[in-house]
């Protein structure tokens, strides 16, 4: 019991608990496998511009990380990682467990979101900038980095606050990106505009020096995509935040 | 704490409640889980008793702010603990369900809830481990524990929070004859130190020795509450249906219709179906009147002594 010992060195602070959860909790061995799955692909992605027989090794990188690495490699990892985070946890049942807590939620989904981003910067952020190098573009590589930095945190951001708002959050998850942002954002630019796929593509367009061969007309380019996405990234925290507040955290089965 | 309700003469309030509930509703579409229930919770063990489906867990949920409630309100210490976070400092809940993430250790998950609720000592975690009696296998993954393991790390990761109000879902279920007896005297202790400490179980017996104070709940209303004995004795007056097996039915049936203690009497082959509104009276004279009536019984067992069928008499 507690009382019986209040001295000694201290616990984790609930921020860096909440962080510590997520990264061995949430992510257990099946997850890991699901995380790095797309990253070959995003590697295998990069090694198919070689194979490619295009104006320039440009323009072929460009369709692949539009069609490709922006389009699937992207999101889908975000998928895996962001309903790992929280969605699987709340339908699982054992949010509960962090939920029964003082803990302000703020601090709950900021801890959920950083362990979630973290994995992203050690796995797919890693994956898109060699998989520009597999293509033969170096100089891409650091651009691509940085569209898989941002991006990966505004999709994660996107993801969580899916987990807590719906029941069945991968499939809403899913849904969003395929017809949000294949079906509407491909054909309508203000839906594009708070896309996370559109908004990375488009910051990988501004810092790359070919870039204009992947610009979308009436979008953000560079530094300014990278403003959107972190807004993107927020509002979807905040909804989140607020709808820890609303939930009845007892699992499905309940 | 929060103030007293006028109900000082009601068994299912206490005079310095720390968990108050008032007239709470809870729905879940069509179906009603808990309705218009009102009682009140205060240092001590109390019992909660019902049948599977009664609305135990949904009240404990509600008590915990992890369910809201459709009417009424529930307050643990003045505060409601679905709007006011902070009142999750004092309440724990070791809940029925296996929500317990598997991939983390014992110590992990004890080590965790410490941390959520900022406590300082380092040593807390292994101390509680140590009082569910898991501290040797503290480093073992939860999800390679049992369903009594489980329970205890549950009840683990609760105590290292040091709750004022303590909520436990059907704490025992799973647990050995040895770990129920040490987990019931622990449960004890902590009532003794003041905390409120609240038990479910569908169990009769089982709350008996847990709770001096038992709040019955059946399909979501309160049943009964108070002292248990004065439960337990309502209980055994109750109707009851009686099976007695004898060689001459006949003449025993004949003889038992006199006795004030029977309502009635239906011949079924070699057997005799008793119905008694005093079943303890009824068994006191069954022998004398088999007796005279030169009978021999063969066998006497009620028919109806499940426990679904005690809550329902309680409920009617």
């Amino acid at each position: 019991m507690t009382d019986l010992a209040t001295t000694g060195r201290s616990l984790p602070s609930p921020f860096a608990a909440v962080l510590a959860y997520t990264l061995r909790a949430c992510l257990p061995a099946k997850r890991w496998f699901g995380v790095l799955l797309p990253c070959v692909g995003a590697l295998l992605f990069g090694w198919l511009t070689v194979a490619l027989d295009g104006p320039s090794q440009q323009q072929d990188f460009a369709d692949i990380a539009e069609l490709g690495l922006f389009a699937l490699i992207l999101p889908l990892t975000c998928l895996v990682i962001g309903d790992a985070v929280l969605g699987a946890d709340v339908r699982a049942g054992t949010f509960q467990l962090t939920w029964l807590s003082p803990v302000p939620f703020r601090t709950i989904v900021l801890g959920r979101w950083l362990g979630g981003w973290l994995v992203a910067l050690v796995t797919l952020v890693p994956a898109l900038a060699i998989a520009a190098l597999f293509g033969g573009v170096s100089d891409a590589a650091g651009s691509m980095a940085l569209a898989g930095l941002f991006g990966s945190g505004a999709y994660l951001a996107l993801f969580m606050m899916l987990g807590v708002v719906t029941r069945r959050s991968a499939l809403w998850s899913l849904a969003v990106v395929l017809v949000g942002e294949w079906l509407l954002g491909a054909n309508l630019s203000g839906v594009a505009q708070f896309s996370p796929r559109w908004e990375a593509q488009q910051v990988f367009a501004g810092l790359w020096d070919y870039g204009a061969l992947l610009e979308r007309e009436g979008m953000p380019l560079g530094w300014s995509a990278v403003v959107r996405l972190v807004v993107v990234g927020a509002v979807c925290l905040l909804v989140a935040t607020w709808r820890l507040g609303h939930m009845r955290p007892v699992g499905v089965a309940d | 704490m929060a103030d007293a309700p006028p109900h000082q003469l009601d068994p299912a309030f206490v005079s310095q409640p720390t968990v108050v509930a008032s007239a709470v509703s809870i729905w879940f579409g069509p179906k009603v889980a808990v309705t218009e229930l009102s009682c009140s919770f205060g240092a001590g063990v109390t019992g909660l008793l019902g049948p599977n489906g009664a609305g135990k867990t949904t009240l404990m949920r509600a008590i915990c702010g992890l369910l809201p409630t459709n009417q009424g309100q529930v307050q643990v210490l003045g505060r409601d603990p679905r709007r006011d976070r902070s009142v999750q400092q004092a309440i724990a809940l070791v809940p029925e369900d296996d929500a317990v993430p598997g991939a983390l250790s014992a110590r992990q998950l004890v080590r965790y809830t410490a941390s959520l609720h900022s406590v300082r000592d380092r040593s807390a975690p292994d101390q509680c481990l140590a009082t569910v009696g898991l501290l040797e296998v503290a480093d073992r993954r939860v999800s390679g524990f049992s369903k009594g393991m489980r329970q205890r790390v549950k009840v683990a990761a609760a105590l290292v929070t040091g709750p004022q109000v303590l909520v436990l879902d059907e704490p025992l279920n799973g647990a050995d004859p040895v770990q129920r007896v040490t987990l019931i005297e622990l449960f004890q202790a902590l009532g003794r130190q003041g905390r409120t400490v609240i038990v479910s179980s569908h169990v009769l017996h089982e709350v008996e020795r847990l709770a001096e104070r038992q709040i019955v709940i059946i399909r979501g209303r309160l049943a009964a509450a108070g002292e248990h004995r004065a439960i337990r004795d309502s209980l055994l007056d109750r109707p009851r249906a009686v099976l007695v097996r004898t060689s001459d039915p006949r003449r025993l049936a004949a003889d038992l219709i006199a006795v004030e203690a029977v309502a009635g009497v239906t011949i079924d082959g070699s057997g005799l179906v008793v119905s008694t509104p005093r079943a303890g009276e009824f068994a006191q004279a069954l022998p004398s009147v088999a007796r005279k009536a030169g009978a021999r019984l063969r066998e006497v067992r009620p028919l109806d002594d499940s426990l679904e069928s005690v809550f329902r008499e309680l409920l009617r």
